[in-house]
């Protein structure tokens, strides 16, 4: 068997065998749980050739299977993330309902997003992507809060995209007689002008509305913050850049033969940076740490998009390392929240302050994926927001340059509100007894702040595979001119002439800072927060000196304007007129049994009357 | 030859005059006999269907007078394939209600089985026969069996549901009947394939208006839009696997005939137009007027007419591949329909007003039962990889081919209507909490086995679509091939 349907194989078998060990041994259940995710992804990382095809014929229908080297990027964060999330959802699950159901679930997501990444065809890759969008539609409802409006306004906007990629889909079998995606890609060009125009429109909608894509974008708030955090860190993580993944294979293999492509494109950068400025907005407003992280997740995906739509060299490549960047922060930051959530019950920046001392590690994680998230040197965040400025500007983007600039430095106000609300501040006693997380769920966290850490030295560790799957796409190669264009790089490419100056200074930082603690170590001494005094006065034990209400309450005074009306409030409005529509049809029902006799003789007569113009000779 | 096509109908016939006489022998055989004969039918219509990929199809005379003076049965992949869908479902039908009655009587359980079988022999018989008045005489079997097993839980509401049956029914009775009335008089002949050899030399008005007669007569029991008002109160007040029979095995044989019509009897363009439009609108309003439903299985009855809308666009079509999708959309809807009439009439079982708000909280109580309805809800949408998802797309790609892009595009829209009311119950059958006064009932094992059957064949076909597509692919080739349905037929003179 090839490897990779036994890679597949193995995922579905161990979502149904772990869903079922339950019964006997939950700690079996989470042993199997963890094999069956590491497994596969060492398969895949040695077994899995790249360019090999296996195919086989379903209903049919020739489908092929394969790997090439732009999927095998979006399969490294895939994986990552799928292991990782995976031994935290082992701590976070722990002694929590539904524990067997969100492992298969999970591991149908990860089965079915590495589908979606093998296939090569688009009978494939439609059935992947509808799996993942079910299973993670199941993980979203799963807490039971809310499942009628956030999880069904998640499910019709997967379906509205996906059945606009299935519309695409059968147009394309219509034009080219098969569903392989190579040979679509190849007869693309031959094809009639309304036909180029519209597949890909369609296709992009498909992709958008899971890379939340303004006006496409309002499920994910809901969807993110509602799912279990730890299922939620691979949903934002990897499984929206999945939208990504397939918008870019659009633009540079399709649109790019299109001459109203450059048009498309732009329509789209600036809807990615639409999203961006308001989903910032709304991430600052929120004071629910898991609702702020998923105004911030479409906000983020929203640069995302202005890159990968701008789709220069560089800008490609800075958009697709930002969307791995993305991966391994809001990862991170998904699982801080799941901990806090774990170890405190709330995730409420109102109620909960001052763990900084309880949960020093989750802190750390905290800190370092908020610095990622902020775009400040000298981490991985930052080397992508400096691709995208210099790009942005290199293509004379001036004034999206001005947008992605001030969402940037918007997003510092929530990334200080995430930072200062849970750790920092007064600690209060309610919070007194709060331990760290247990080790199985810092340890991922922690390895994926050390990968943020890691790509901002290294960040060609990952800008070569993003490269090599740009060429494999019929892309320009870009990497070896990147230090040409970017002055971020030195002149052989692969290293951030920054970065050695920042490790100085912060070198010397550090080494004052451990000099003067050690040599004034005798006389240290730990004071609580409360060991102050203004104006001579001393606060009282339960006087509240943290300010946590009302949070950046000017600024989003100046914003309000803009916040308003949300997209939200027409599509529930739409809502609405449709289901009061349908309310209508039902009453053509009316139970009345003469009714029904009379609609037939109507019907009857309706079609005697019509008989020559309904049934033409 | 391992039988005949005849026995089709002899059995389950007999079955139904012997069930009251064998249980005054023993009360038991009134519950044994029907799953014999049903089960040996579905053997039988197996085995013929594998005779006759290498035989060619079977054209049985019956006594003696050969076609087009007597009455003849045709056992063509087409129609085996139908017989052999009828068949095994009528067999799970009687599997899921064997137990299911035995807290009725013994006095209505009798009445149930007959009913049951009679049902069965109607629409077996309107696939299997090639003569139009027979046919005719098969619907009327199906309808009077399907007034009395509406009314069979004797209540206001079933009353009041069957005489709604029955007075569209009796609508579609004289109808058929002046249709056909018009063609023996103009072609003085009701052989199916000599109708269709005929069919050139008649008047063309007279063409148009039998069609037209026959195709409203039809459309009611094929619940097509606006004939089909009965549909959603027959399908709340029958018992739940009388619902399932309905909407499986007597809408296929409905929409059988009405196909068998347009496609081999008449030679008229229009009508497959007049089948897109129908199906189209079927297929919108039945589904808009599903979402604001209260009442589960009244949803499921409107979700059934809009699948057999969606069929009715697939024959519409009127292409190799419009047929291949609208038999697929047939045999996947009978076999996930089924599934969720009886995981669902288990789901609402203790009430009769079978209120959605019934199903709250069901997840905790009938897991396995409230799995496979959520299993069918899946399918239903059209989900891959479970069955539904193939027949969607044969039918939509069928109509990208036929470069109906619009068609396309309100049939997916349409979907997601579909996928939210019934999302919607599978939300809240285990996210919601149980109402205090909703006791829930435990499946019978017979029940239990019938359910995971179906879903079986659901996942499985979902995986491995292949196992159908080929006989499926026949079964299309022949309705498509007119000239040799009138050649093999008017042959056997």
């Amino acid at each position: 068997m090839n490897v990779i349907f036994l890679i597949l194989i193995l995922f579905l078998v161990g979502a149904i065998v772990t869903a079922f060990a339950g019964k006997w041994s939950s700690l079996l259940q989470d042993g199997l749980f963890i094999l069956a995710v590491t497994i596969p992804a060492v398969l895949f990382f040695t077994q899995v050739e790249m360019n090999q095809l296996v195919g086989w014929t379903r209903g049919g229908i020739h489908l092929e299977l394969g790997l090439t080297p732009f999927s095998y990027f979006f399969a490294i964060l895939v994986l990552l993330l799928g292991v990782a999330s995976a031994i935290y959802s082992v701590g976070f699950m722990h002694g929590k309902a539904r524990k067997s159901y969100y492992y298969f679930n999970y591991l149908l997501t990860i089965m079915a997003m590495l589908g979606i990444l093998f296939s090569r065809d688009f009978i494939s890759f439609f059935v992947f992507w509808e799996i993942m969008t079910w299973a993670s539609y199941l993980m979203v409802v799963m807490n039971g809060t809310r499942t009628q409006e956030i999880g069904i306004k998640y499910f019709v906007f997967s379906a509205i995209g996906a059945y606009a990629m299935l519309m695409a889909i059968v147009l394309i079998h219509a034009q080219t007689g098969n569903f392989l995606i190579q040979d679509f890609i190849d007869t693309y060009p031959s094809l009639a002008h309304g036909r180029q125009i519209l597949i890909p429109i369609l296709l992009l909608v498909g992709f958008s509305v899971k890379a939340a894509v303004m006006p496409l974008h309002v499920w994910a708030p809901g969807s993110y913050a509602y799912s279990p955090m730890s299922f939620t860190s691979v949903f934002s993580g990897a499984l929206s850049k999945m939208g990504i993944y397939g918008m870019v294979i659009v633009f540079v293999t399709l649109l790019s033969h299109l001459p109203e492509g450059g048009l498309i494109r732009d329509i789209i950068a600036w809807m990615g940076a639409m999203t961006a400025v308001i989903a910032t907005l709304w991430a600052i407003a929120q004071d629910d740490a898991r609702k702020l992280l998923a105004y911030s997740s479409v906000g983020q995906l929203g640069y995302i998009v202005i890159a990968v739509a701008i789709g220069t060299p560089m800008a490609m490549l800075a958009g697709l390392f930002m969307a791995f960047m993305h991966g391994l922060f809001k990862g991170a930051l998904f699982m801080v929240v799941g901990a806090v959530e774990k170890q405190t019950g709330t995730t409420d920046f109102t109620k909960v302050t001052g763990l900084i001392r309880k949960m020093p590690w989750t802190f750390l994680t905290a800190l370092i994926s908020i610095i990622a998230l902020a775009g400040i040197p000298p981490l991985g965040g930052f080397i992508g927001k400096w691709m995208l400025y210099e790009s942005l500007i290199l293509s004379d983007h001036y004034l999206l340059v001005i947008v992605a600039f001030f969402s940037s430095t918007a997003a510092f106000l929530y990334a200080y509100k995430f930072l200062f609300g849970f750790f920092l501040g007064q600690e209060e006693e309610e919070w007194a007894d709060v331990k760290e997380a247990p080790i199985t769920m810092l340890i991922p966290m922690l390895a994926l702040a050390v990968g943020s850490i890691l790509l901002g030295a290294f960040p060609q560790l990952i800008l070569k595979p993003i490269n090599n799957g740009l060429i494999s796409l019929g892309f320009s190669d870009s990497y070896g001119k990147l230090w040409e264009t970017s002055t971020l790089f030195n002149e052989w490419g692969d290293k951030v002439v920054l970065q050695p100056i920042i490790y100085a200074i912060m070198g010397v930082f550090l080494t004052t800072l451990a000099f003067t603690y050690f040599r004034n170590r005798k006389r240290t001494r730990y004071v609580s927060t409360k060991d102050i005094s203004t104006s001579g006065e001393i606060p009282l034990a339960h006087e509240n000196l943290t300010f946590k209400e009302n949070f950046f309450q000017p600024f989003l005074r100046a914003v309000e304007p803009v916040m308003k009306k949300q997209i939200d409030w027409y599509y529930r409005e739409f809502g609405a007129g449709l289901e009061a529509i349908f309310n209508f049809t039902r009453r053509i029902y009316s139970g009345n049994g003469q009714t029904y006799a009379l609609y037939a003789v109507i019907f009857l007569i309706v079609l005697l009357l019509l008989n020559g113009n309904l049934f033409g000779q | 030859m391992v039988g005949s096509p005849v026995l089709f109908v002899a059995i389950p016939l007999l079955a139904a005059f012997l069930i009251p006489l064998m249980g005054m022998i023993w009360k038991e055989f009134v519950r044994i006999i029907p799953g014999l004969v049903l089960a040996y039918m579905l053997v039988l219509s197996v085995s013929l269907i594998i005779y006759i990929q290498s035989h060619g199809t079977i054209v049985e005379v019956i006594s003696g007078w050969g076609p087009p003076v007597g009455i003849n049965l045709v056992f063509s992949p087409f129609s085996g394939a139908l017989t052999t869908l009828m068949t095994f479902l009528g067999l799970l039908v009687w599997l899921y209600s064997h137990k299911f009655k035995r807290n009725v009587d013994y006095e209505p359980a009798k009445k149930y089985f007959i009913l049951l079988m009679l049902m069965v022999t109607g629409s077996v018989g309107m696939v299997l026969t090639g003569d139009l008045f027979n046919m005719f005489v098969f619907i009327e079997i199906v309808s009077i069996s399907g007034y009395g097993l509406t009314s069979f839980f004797v209540r206001r509401d079933s009353a009041e549901a069957a005489f709604k049956f029955l007075l569209m029914g009796a609508f579609a009775s004289s109808f058929l009947l002046i249709g056909i009335m018009i063609i023996y008089t103009q072609l003085g002949t009701l052989n199916m394939a000599e109708i269709a050899q005929r069919m050139p030399q008649m008047d063309y008005h007279m063409k148009v208006f039998s069609l037209i007669f026959i195709l409203v007569a039809i459309g009611v029991e094929a619940e097509t839009f606006p004939l089909n008002g009965w549909a959603p109160d027959v399908y709340t007040q029958a018992p739940g696997p009388i619902s399932a029979a309905m909407s499986g095995i007597v809408v296929k044989a409905a929409v059988y005939a009405n196909i068998r019509i347009i496609y081999t009897m008449y030679d008229l363009q229009g009508a497959y137009e007049y089948l897109l439009i129908i199906g189209l609108i079927t297929f919108i309003v039945a589904e808009t007027a599903a979402l604001k439903q209260e009442r589960l299985k009244r949803m499921l009855a409107y979700s059934s007419i809009g699948q057999m809308g969606l069929a009715m666009i697939a024959f519409g079509i009127g292409t190799k591949e419009g047929v291949y999708a609208a038999l697929f959309l047939m045999f996947s809807h009978a076999i996930i329909k089924s599934l969720l009439f009886f995981s669902g009439s288990y789901l609402v079982y203790n009430k009769t007003s079978k209120y959605i708000k019934h199903v709250n909280g069901m997840g905790k109580y009938l897991p396995i039962t409230a799995f496979l309805f959520t299993l069918g809800a899946f399918a239903i949408i059209g989900l891959p990889p479970f069955m539904g998802f193939w027949s969607k797309l044969a039918l939509l790609s069928a109509a990208a081919d036929s470069n109906l892009v619009i068609l396309v595009a309100v049939i997916l829209v349409v979907s997601i209507v579909e996928a939210v009311y019934y999302l919607r119950v599978v939300n809240r059958i285990f996210f919601f909490k149980k109402r205090a006064n909703t006791k829930p009932e435990k499946p019978t094992i017979n029940a239990m086995i019938a359910m995971l059957s179906l879903a079986a064949i659901v996942l499985v076909i979902g995986f491995y679509p292949d196992l159908v597509t080929g006989l499926i692919e026949r079964a299309a080739d022949d309705l498509m091939d007119k000239g040799r349905y009138i050649g093999e037929i008017l042959s056997k003179n």
